[in-house]
Formats: C-alpha cells, sequence, structure tokens
C-alpha cells in the first residue's frame, strides 16, 4: 500500500477537475467568467496560462498514476477519496483567493454585488477542503488500527 | 484603422500542391505499410489509420473554406496543419515505417545518415522544437509579420509549410517514437509541453484582447478566434501529455514484470525486489 501516493494522486486528479469544471460550467456554460479581463497584468496572464497548462498535464499524469497505483495493488481507497476532496477543495480556494482576487485575473460574475458570489464559491471551496482533510485523518487513524502491513 | 483587413486567403496552386503532397504522403506510407506486412512484420493497423486522417486533414485543411471569419477560419486552418495533423502523422511513426520499409542501399542509408545527425539531434531537442514551433507563432501574431505575408502569396506559403513543419517537429520531439540519435526522457518532454502550452495559452489570451499588428480583424472575429486557438491548443494538449504518459506507463509496466522475472529465478544476479 501507498497512502502518500494514493492520496497525492487523487489530489491532482482532484484539482484537474475542478479546473475542467470551472472551464466548462463557469466559462463557457453560464459565460459567468471572462475568457481575460483587459486589466489583467502579464504577470498575471503568464502564471493563468502556466496553472492551466499545468492542470492539463495535471489530470493526465493523475490518472496515469492512479492506473499505475491500481495495477500493483498499492492503491489506498481512503487516501485516495480524501486526496479527490483536498483536490477539489484547494484548487477552488486557490482559485477564489489567487487568481481572481490576488491577480484579478477575472472574477465569478460581472455587474452584480460579489460577496455573496465570493463567499459561496470560496467558502464550498474551504468545505470541500475541511472534508478531506478529516477524511484523510480518518484513513490514517484506519490504517493504524489496522496495522502497517 | 489604417490596417489591411484579414481576409479568406483563396485557393492557389500552392494550396493545391500542398494537398496534392499530403495524399501523395499518405499513398506512399499505405505502400510501405505494406510492404512490411507482406514481409511478415507486425505494423499496427491504427498506425495506418492515423497517418491516412493526419494526411486528409492536412489536404482539407489548405484547400476548403473553413467556417466562420477571416480570423477564426485562420486559426481553425492554423490548428489543423500546425498542431492536429502534425500529432496525427507523428503517431503514425513514418520514420521507423520508412526504416523497415526501404531496403538496405543508398537511400536507406542516407535517411539514417540524416536522422542520426548532429543538426536532426539539435533540431529534436524538445525545448529546441517548442522554440522554433511556439516561437514562430509569437512572431506571427505579435509583429506584423501576419499583415505582411497576406498580400504575398509565396510567403504566404513558405509561412504555411513552416507552421507544418515546426508542428510536426514539435510533435516528434515531444512524443518521441521514431528512433534519432538521443531520445528525450519524459520529464524533458513534458516539461517542455508545459512551457510550450502556457505560451499558447498566453498567446490566445493576448490576442482575444489586441489583434496582430497591422491586421484589422472584427472584435467578434478575433474573439471567437482566439478562444479557438485556447480550447483546440487545449485537446491538442491533452493527446500530447497522453502519449508521453502512456509511454511511462507501459515503460514502468514494462520494468516491473522484468525484475519480477529475475526475482522468480533461483540464482537472481539482480537486487529481485518484491513488489511495494
Amino acid at each position: 500500500m501507498r497512502p502518500g501516493r494514493s492520496l497525492a494522486a487523487c489530489a491532482l486528479i482532484g484539482a484537474a477537475v475542478m479546473a475542467a469544471i470551472d472551464e466548462i460550467v463557469f466559462h463557457q456554460i453560464l459565460r459567468w467568467h471572462h475568457f481575460v479581463d483587459r486589466s489583467t497584468s502579464a504577470a498575471g496572464l503568464v502564471s493563468d496560462g502556466l496553472l492551466h497548462t499545468a492542470e492539463l498535464l495535471a489530470l493526465v499524469a493523475g490518472f496515469v498514476w492512479y492506473a499505475d497505483l491500481h495495477r500493483r495493488r498499492a492503491l489506498s481507497p481512503a487516501h485516495a477519496r480524501a486526496g479527490l476532496l483536498l483536490g477539489l477543495g484547494g484548487f477552488q480556494l486557490f482559485d477564489g483567493l489567487v487568481d481572481h482576487k490576488l491577480l484579478r485575473l477575472h472574477q465569478i460574475r460581472y455587474g452584480v454585488d460579489l460577496l455573496p458570489y465570493d463567499l459561496a464559491w470560496n467558502g464550498a471551496g474551504l468545505a470541500l477542503l475541511a472534508t478531506g482533510t478529516v477524511l484523510a485523518f480518518r484513513a490514517r487513524r484506519l490504517r493504524d488500527r489496522r496495522g502497517r502491513p | 484603422m489604417s490596417a489591411a483587413p484579414l481576409h479568406h486567403t483563396g485557393v492557389g496552386a500552392a494550396e493545391l500542391l500542398l494537398a496534392a503532397a499530403a495524399i501523395a504522403a499518405a499513398l506512399l506510407y499505405a505502400w510501405g505499410a505494406d510492404r512490411v506486412r507482406r514481409r511478415g512484420d507486425a505494423w499496427p493497423w491504427h498506425r495506418d489509420a492515423a497517418f491516412t486522417v493526419g494526411a486528409g486533414a492536412l489536404a482539407y485543411a489548405s484547400t476548403a473554406a473553413l467556417p466562420g471569419g477571416p480570423f477564426t477560419a485562420h486559426m481553425g486552418r492554423h490548428l489543423v496543419v500546425g498542431m492536429a495533423a502534425p500529432l496525427l502523422l507523428v503517431l503514425a511513426r513514418p520514420l521507423t515505417l520508412a526504416f523497415r520499409a526501404l531496403r538496405p542501399g543508398r537511400a536507406r542509408r542516407a535517411l539514417l545518415r540524416l536522422a542520426h545527425s548532429r543538426p536532426a539531434a539539435w533540431l529534436a531537442f524538445p525545448p529546441a522544437a517548442a522554440l522554433l514551433d511556439v516561437g514562430g507563432l509569437w512572431l506571427l501574431y505579435r509583429t506584423p509579420l501576419l499583415a505582411a505575408v497576406q498580400h504575398h502569396p509565396t510567403a504566404h506559403t513558405l509561412l504555411q509549410l513552416h507552421v507544418l513543419a515546426a508542428g510536426v517537429l514539435f510533435a516528434f520531439a515531444v512524443c518521441g517514437l521514431d528512433p534519432v540519435r538521443r531520445r528525450w526522457g519524459p520529464v524533458w518532454r513534458g516539461a517542455t509541453l508545459l512551457a510550450a502550452g502556457a505560451a499558447h495559452a498566453v498567446l490566445a489570451k493576448s490576442l482575444y484582447t489586441a489583434p496582430p499588428p497591422g491586421a484589422a480583424v472584427t472584435a467578434a472575429d478575433l474573439q471567437t478566434g482566439a478562444q479557438l486557438m485556447y480550447y483546440g491548443g487545449d485537446l491538442v494538449e491533452l493527446a500530447l501529455a497522453a502519449v508521453i504518459a502512456l509511454q511511462w506507463y507501459a515503460a514502468t509496466g514494462r520494468d516491473r514484470a522484468r525484475r519480477h522475472r529475475r526475482a522468480a529465478l533461483p540464482t537472481a544476479p539482480g537486487p529481485g525486489r518484491s513488489p511495494a
């Protein structure tokens, strides 16, 4: 069993999946987000491009890593679940704080009072992150109780 | 704006020639694959399919009128000629097929010398290939180059050829499927893909707000074209990443199987590690 790697592989998948949800739901379907804001700095654009490409590669790398752990029978399902939630929530909170607020790449929605949207977005990210943390601790306790293989 | 309006470039002799060359290459590939199979060697059919679809897409995109405004159509053409078709052609391992199909002789020796030459090795160094490919795009869209070649058919054709050649080189270097002087590991190729993908995404987003200098493009056309570049690039990058990742998966699987076989031998020469 490789609990650390199970968690890390699924965290990669989780972060990339949340990035894809953000891109598909908020950019393309709802069209709330702007593709890019005119006021965005060059540094903001570059970090956005790097992060976006890294998400694509993380999705592929995460799945192949997961498949490799599965093939070796080294996957710890409890840690994998915790990792997935940590990745989902971690990306959402990062996007809400760094992309929206620090780099100001785009906002969640335009022409409305942003506060409830920001609270909902970051709150949901925090909730996912907290659930993932609880699951990670539970997974570790479970493993300790069963005895390390 | 005193800029030259970007217009649909018509189909000239050069475009027809490129399409004919793509079809001829597909026929040549099919002939080579047939020769190898007749000899009794295995040559998977999906490679024939990849090459045929790639060459067909190249022929179609260089001659057909693509949908959308002038800039969107131009971007769609570049996506096919510079990214999608090259990936398909490279996945078919044309160089490997050439080495297998050619009989020992002058042509085969010359090709081998070329593939193993130092300049070819420099070109196939992943960061160099990425620089030629994405660097060329930055020059095209962030200098007055695009507006300048609009009215020079020869320059326009040379540009198309550069886009195709640089795209093939990049896919060739990142996929690392064909035998060349030196093979680069997944880390080099993955890091190159990350950097090139980021540069491509930044360029696409910058085009969304600012057209190429000297080219008059309507805002709607520009924005559709920029988004097509961004998301179309994503699809090809995902495919390239999948190629690297699956190679890694297969290679680690082979390594592990080899270690297991060695460990199972009674007098194993290797370290004989058990699975994790």
